[in-house]
């Protein structure tokens, strides 16, 4: 489970960006980057050594019905 | 002057046209007409240039008489989401920010329309930089749905659905970055492409997220949508990632029959959780294109939840690059709900936002080998529910915010991952008076069959030519 908080990602915002979170914002922006960062951790496991993100503009190509313009 | 004129669909509209049954002048006129006696109930545009448009409209109608070739969508007034940037004018993005931005260049679609002779009305109501699927700004007021003014029109792209629904231009640009084009669509009853990701040129589009941003049309009937495809989509060279694949012919393709072909009804994730009265009106929609021939099979798709989340991850890793600058030195000049949305992409490690990147190719051959294994094209609705009440989803950058933006973009989003094409087709009213649409889903550059499978559908039913109340 991810552990993001409030205070985490004040300190992000202050040392990263340069700014100071409000205090309303900090626990509204932990909860929304809670959930991304569980899946992103579940999604990271299936990656391998030799993937790249422009494999997907060969799967487009690859993927287009056969007998359509080529 | 009647305005019998408004309630044509584009190709009607620029076939009349060009057989000089009526002018291009008295076209565009009835369009401004149209377009100031709404503006107080619709607040669709953000800018009208009615006197540059009747100047062309008036152009169109000289060539016409000097007996030269003109182009299909020629004298047809168009307006578009003011994200499309023409050279020399201003082009606010919706935005505080950009509201005085004066474009250094001319987007390529947009030039492709001239050239086609299609006619510039305005800039549209829009979503703050296209964030939100509401269709609500806090910056030029709310955009109203065209069918009941209190319920929400849908964004991003709100006043490219309502001024198409009103029957004040016969088609708008939208973009589509997770449902934004669908989105409004569905929610105003009129048809929203959503090309394949590469299939059409970004150049001079506001970007909001480099991977996932389209543009395509909002328009009354599929035949227009392909129509306007015929002419926007291609390889650009300034769009780096503008794919080289010729284009099939979109408008031609609508009079294929769809006997035989094979439509997917995913057993998961897309009719769940539906509004009764969609469903039943979905269910009708198959069965439709049942009776025109197609063959309805039972479709698996696979998990979307993670995909989903990661989509949101990259999307605002992208978006907080693009406006980092404003987010630190201008937080006050964006409005709640678009500055939280923009600004939790500050805190996405990268090895996230790559990864998101990465399994992007797997996701959709994974999609395409599970979910088109026995079909041509699935069918899901375009939103499980119809459109909201404005009052009710104005949940600025609260803590519910998350909820609302999930429960209508459900069933868009993973397409906007994924990168397929998709068309967004009217179906029916709900007893409320709302529309309702379902969302046709192809394989990447299987734009074709969409429409031929779209028109199929139009040409058994009349939703598409209704028009709401106010716009009569």
């Amino acid at each position: 489970m991810s552990s993001i908080t409030g205070d985490f990602v004040a300190k992000l915002a202050e040392v990263w960006h340069r700014f100071t979170l409000p205090e309303t914002d900090r626990q509204t922006l932990a909860d929304m980057l809670a959930p991304m960062d569980d899946a992103g951790e579940a999604v990271a496991k299936h990656l391998e050594f030799d993937m790249e993100p422009a494999d997907y503009n060969d799967a487009l190509e690859d993927l287009a019905p056969e007998g359509k313009q080529a | 002057m009647s305005d019998d004129i408004a309630f044509l669909d584009a190709c009607d509209a620029a076939d009349r046209i060009k057989s000089k049954d009526v002018t291009a002048v008295e076209v565009t006129e009835t369009a401004i007409r149209r377009a100031e006696r709404l503006q107080p109930t619709l607040n669709a545009f953000i800018s009208l240039e009615a006197e540059a448009a009747l100047t062309a409209a008036a152009e169109v109608d000289a060539r016409i008489a000097r007996g030269e070739s003109v182009g299909a969508l020629a004298g047809v007034p168009l307006a578009h989401k003011d994200m499309y940037y023409r050279e020399g004018k201003v082009t606010t993005c919706g935005s505080k920010i950009r509201a005085d931005y004066v474009a250094d260049r001319t987007a390529t679609v947009i030039a492709r329309l001239e050239e086609a002779g299609a006619l510039y009305l305005g800039g549209l109501n829009m979503s703050e930089f296209a964030v939100g699927p509401i269709g609500n700004n806090v910056h030029y007021g709310d955009c109203h749905n065209p069918w009941n003014p209190e319920h929400a029109p849908g964004g991003s792209s709100s006043g490219s659905g309502a001024t198409v629904a009103a029957r004040i231009v016969y088609g708008a640009l939208g973009s589509d970055t997770g449902g934004s084009i669908r989105i409004p669509s569905g929610m105003s009853g009129v048809v929203g492409f959503k090309p394949t990701q590469t299939r059409v040129s970004r150049y001079g589009l506001m970007p909001l997220s480099f991977s996932f941003d389209c543009g395509g049309p909002l328009t009354r009937t599929v035949r227009d949508a392909a129509r306007i495809m015929d002419t926007i989509a291609g390889h650009d060279a300034r769009d780096a990632t503008s794919s080289r694949r010729p284009v099939d012919a979109y408008e031609a393709a609508c009079m294929d029959s769809v006997e035989g072909l094979r439509i997917g009804i995913p057993s998961t994730y897309y009719y769940d959780d539906m509004d009764p009265d969609v469903e039943a009106l979905v269910e009708g929609a198959q069965q439709v294109l049942a009776d025109a021939g197609a063959i309805l099979v039972e479709a698996e798709v696979p998990d979307h939840e993670e995909m989903n989340l990661i989509w949101a991850a990259a999307l605002a890793s992208e978006a907080a690059t693009i406006h980092r600058k404003w987010l630190v030195e201008r937080p006050g000049d964006y409005g709640d709900m678009v500055r939280r949305r923009i600004e939790f992409g500050l805190y996405q490690p990268a090895t996230r936002y790559i990864e998101a990147l990465t399994m992007r190719d797997t996701y959709l051959r994974d999609y395409c080998a599970t979910a088109f294994r026995d079909c041509d094209v699935l069918l899901t609705p375009t939103m499980p529910i119809t459109a909201p009440k404005l009052v009710d989803v104005d949940v600025g950058g609260s803590e519910d915010m998350p909820a609302v933006v999930l429960r209508i973009s459900k069933n868009t989003r993973p397409i906007s991952y994924l990168g397929l094409p998709a068309l967004s087709v009217p179906c029916g009213f709900t007893p409320m008076g709302l529309p309702t649409a379902f969302q046709l889903i192809g394989r990447p550059f299987d734009e074709a069959t969409l429409c031929t499978v779209g028109h199929a559908y139009q040409r058994g039913t009349n939703w598409h030519s209704r028009v709401p109340d106010l716009a009569q």
